[in-house]
């Protein structure tokens, strides 16, 4: 009895002492073979489902190059907007490739990479709203996806306009699912969809009219917040897509037009 | 409004919606029943005092949306590092949700049973594992089972929340259908009679157990 | 076993405006119950009628409220009446949604305490030379509510936590959608939902007291 304690034990110190050493996350994707991305499949064009619902987009993409670099293979975890960082807490996935804007308030939670794309915001409206600029939408009823940081800055700008209302919805889909029934006036969304959803030609009734003045939105890759081996490689990776012109090409394949710059003047990341 | 760009795929992915809105529900009634006929005798035999942990417990299953509690499930599992998939998180959850309903029918239907006869059939010489197999179980599953059947379906109706987890059940199904063919009243509809065609010949085999089994026929 | 560290005091921050979301919660699930209490009536008189359609109609409504998720019928009350060019606010349809289920709930219920009154009370009140309505409204319907009493107790409990869903038709003020918002913004899930559900707690909780409380001061014999 006692002696069979002691050999476990004994066992238990071998293993730990002869095991790899301080194995990081980086380490793990490599040995496992696959890279598990996050990706949300609502938020065209960096996320959406072709006729046979499987997974396209911007971000798919992304992931599928990252995993090529690691040399594993990639497996895209659809995780609407909330449960990006559950899964990654729980580590059912590795690596968010999700389209999410690298706010200081977030960066407590999650460690963020530096920026791998750049948004710009658009006002689309129900033309039947008459709303033809950013200040028309003052006094009306407006909507973003709960949580973006559109959302955040929109409902910021309707509280200091002191009236009309804002309305947060789970998905992009309700937003604009809203806004073509008429339910809210306007929406303020990343130039990207609101360009995507305008084109697309599924909307009957609403046009992108113009800029939102909001600050550019960088989005992050994020990761666990103590892999700094894995942060560092997801930083240099950023790096050598726009290195390489494969930003550039990804970016013309999904969006298209002017390629959005990543640096912001006047200070280091 | 009938000529819709709804095809026979996106049927079959509603159906498999449907598949597994039915695997989630299936599992948890499964795992919940058990853990409610379990801890419902032990409510039995401890009496409210010695229970009284476990029924606070499970009171909060009930005073809590299933949302908060699908939620925070998941976070849990996430800051613990269990790793579970969504199918597992949901499973737990909604079991954990099942058997605090189901503890309470089971206590329900094991009181219903007249004392004088347990009495009776214990003075006969029937053990206490005998007096619960051929006296209480028969009595009161009839009490229990239309009550069951009611929280099967509860179980069923609520499943839908488990779409905020990432699982694509029926409706989420449905709301992917929507935002690529933009014909939410049709879809919502089909959406429905599925629940609708699901739910209600049970629902009424239940009604129709219970007018059955009714005692005071 | 943890590799997370609470951030308890950020949630506690936020506790005075999950308080205004619970006060609004509480106020969805109070007038829901309200309207659904008047429909449920409604539904019954329609059912006792013997009219096929006002039956009918009846029957409809409490059988798709009892049989499709809640869920789906709030979403349906937003984005499938929006198709129509009928636009409420998601205050109005979580409102119409949890009101719709709680009068097919509540009619049921009705249904069941009417079981349990004798016919022949109907019968002899009509003899009296009540007419029929007032030997429903005097006779039928008091007994009735105190019968669905319990029932009636629950399902508001349920229209509590059925508020919850307001949250997938853009609702942001109720408690839900509040603290849904503020996890939005800083990623802390398991502490501003832990929050929430102590406080969803405590609002059953103080329901159902209630709800005892004043059933032992009507229903004394």
């Amino acid at each position: 009895m006692k002696n069979s304690t002691v050999f476990a034990f004994g066992l238990a110190a071998a293993l730990a002492t002869t095991g790899p050493a301080f194995a990081d996350k980086l380490d793990d994707i490599i040995a496992s073979g696959t890279l598990r991305c996050a990706v949300v499949l609502d938020f065209p064009p960096m996320g959406a489902r072709d006729e046979n619902n499987n997974a396209i987009g911007f971000d798919v993409d992304y992931c599928n190059d990252l995993a090529a670099a690691l040399g594993v293979t990639a497996e895209i975890v659809e995780t609407p907007f909330p449960e990006r960082i559950p899964a990654l807490m729980s580590g059912r996935v590795d690596v968010g490739v999700a389209s999410t804007s690298d706010t200081l308030e977030r960066a407590k939670t999650v460690g963020m990479s530096i920026p791998y794309f750049a948004f710009e915001m658009a006002v689309t409206a129900n033309e039947q709203s008459g709303i033809k600029s950013f200040e028309d939408m003052k006094g009306k009823t407006v909507g973003a996806t709960a949580g973006t940081f559109e959302a955040i800055a929109l409902e910021k700008q309707v509280k200091e306009w002191g009236e009309g209302e804002f309305r947060p919805y789970q998905t992009q889909a309700d937003v604009f699912l809203a806004l073509s029934q008429g339910q809210i006036d306007a929406t303020v969304s990343t130039s990207t969809v609101a360009q995507s959803n305008v084109k697309s030609g599924k909307f009957s009734g609403i046009s992108v009219v113009g800029k939102a003045p909001f600050d550019i939105d960088y989005v992050a890759l994020f990761a666990n917040r103590e892999e700094y081996g894995l942060l560092n490689y997801l930083n240099l990776f950023v790096n050598q897509q726009v290195r390489t012109g494969r930003y550039a090409e990804l970016y013309e394949k999904w969006v298209g037009g002017e390629l959005p710059d990543l640096t912001i003047s006047g200070v280091y990341r | 409004m009938f000529n819709t760009a709804l095809t026979w795929n996106d049927l079959l992915f509603l159906a498999q919606g449907a598949g597994m809105t039915l695997a989630v529900t299936g599992l948890s009634v499964a795992a919940g029943t058990v853990l409610g006929v379990i801890f419902g005798v032990m409510r039995f035999q401890l009496g409210p005092y010695w229970f009284a942990p476990l029924t606070f417990l499970l009171d909060i299953f009930r005073s809590v949306p299933l949302l908060i509690q699908l939620v925070l499930g998941n976070a849990l599992q996430s800051i613990m590092r269990l790793g579970w998939p969504p199918f597992t998180t949901s499973c737990v959850v909604l079991s954990l949700y099942t058997a605090a309903y189901c503890t309470e029918i089971v206590r329900g239907g094991i009181s219903a049973v007249p004392p004088n006869t347990r009495r009776a059939g214990r003075s006969l010489g029937l053990t206490w594992s005998q007096d619960m197999r051929y006296i209480v179980t028969p009595l009161a599953v009839r009490v229990s089972l239309p009550a069951w059947i009611g929280l099967t379906l509860g179980v069923m109706k609520d499943s839908a929340l488990v779409l905020w987890l990432g699982l694509i059940e029926l409706l989420r199904a449905s709301q992917i259908l929507v935002t690529r063919l933009q014909e939410p009243l049709f879809i919502l509809l089909i959406c429905g009679a599925f629940y609708f065609i699901i739910s209600f010949p049970v629902a009424r085999f239940g009604g129709y157990l219970e007018k059955r089994w009714s005692p005071n026929d | 076993m943890f590799n997370y560290t609470f951030h308890w005091n950020q949630a506690f921050k936020a506790l005075p405006q999950m308080l205004d979301g619970a006060v609004v919660t509480l106020q969805i699930a109070l007038l829901s119950m309200a309207i659904g209490l008047a429909c449920a009536i409604a539904l019954t008189l329609f059912r006792l009628s013997g009219n096929r359609i006002l039956g009918g109609f009846a029957t409809a409504w409490v059988e798709v409220a009892r049989n499709t998720p809640a869920l789906f019928q709030i979403y349906m009350a937003h984005f499938g009446l929006g198709n129509f060019g009928i636009h409420l606010s998601p205050y109005v349809a979580l409102l119409a949604g949890i009101a719709f289920n709680n009068a097919g709930y509540l009619a049921e219920n009705f249904r069941g305490a009417l079981k349990a009154i004798p016919d022949t009370q109907t019968r002899s009140a009509r003899s009296l030379g009540m007419t029929s309505m007032q030997a429903f409204g005097y006779i039928v319907l008091p007994q009735m509510l105190r019968i669905a009493f319990l029932p009636a107790t629950n399902q508001m409990i349920w229209a509590i936590l059925m508020t919850s869903l307001g949250v997938t038709v853009g609702m942001n003020t109720d408690l839900a959608g509040v603290t849904q918002a503020l996890n939005a913004v800083s990623f802390r899930t398991f502490e501003f939902f832990a929050l929430a559900a102590v406080i969803y707690y405590v609002i059953a909780k103080i329901v159902t007291l209630a709800a005892r409380l004043f059933a032992a001061r009507m229903f004394r014999y």
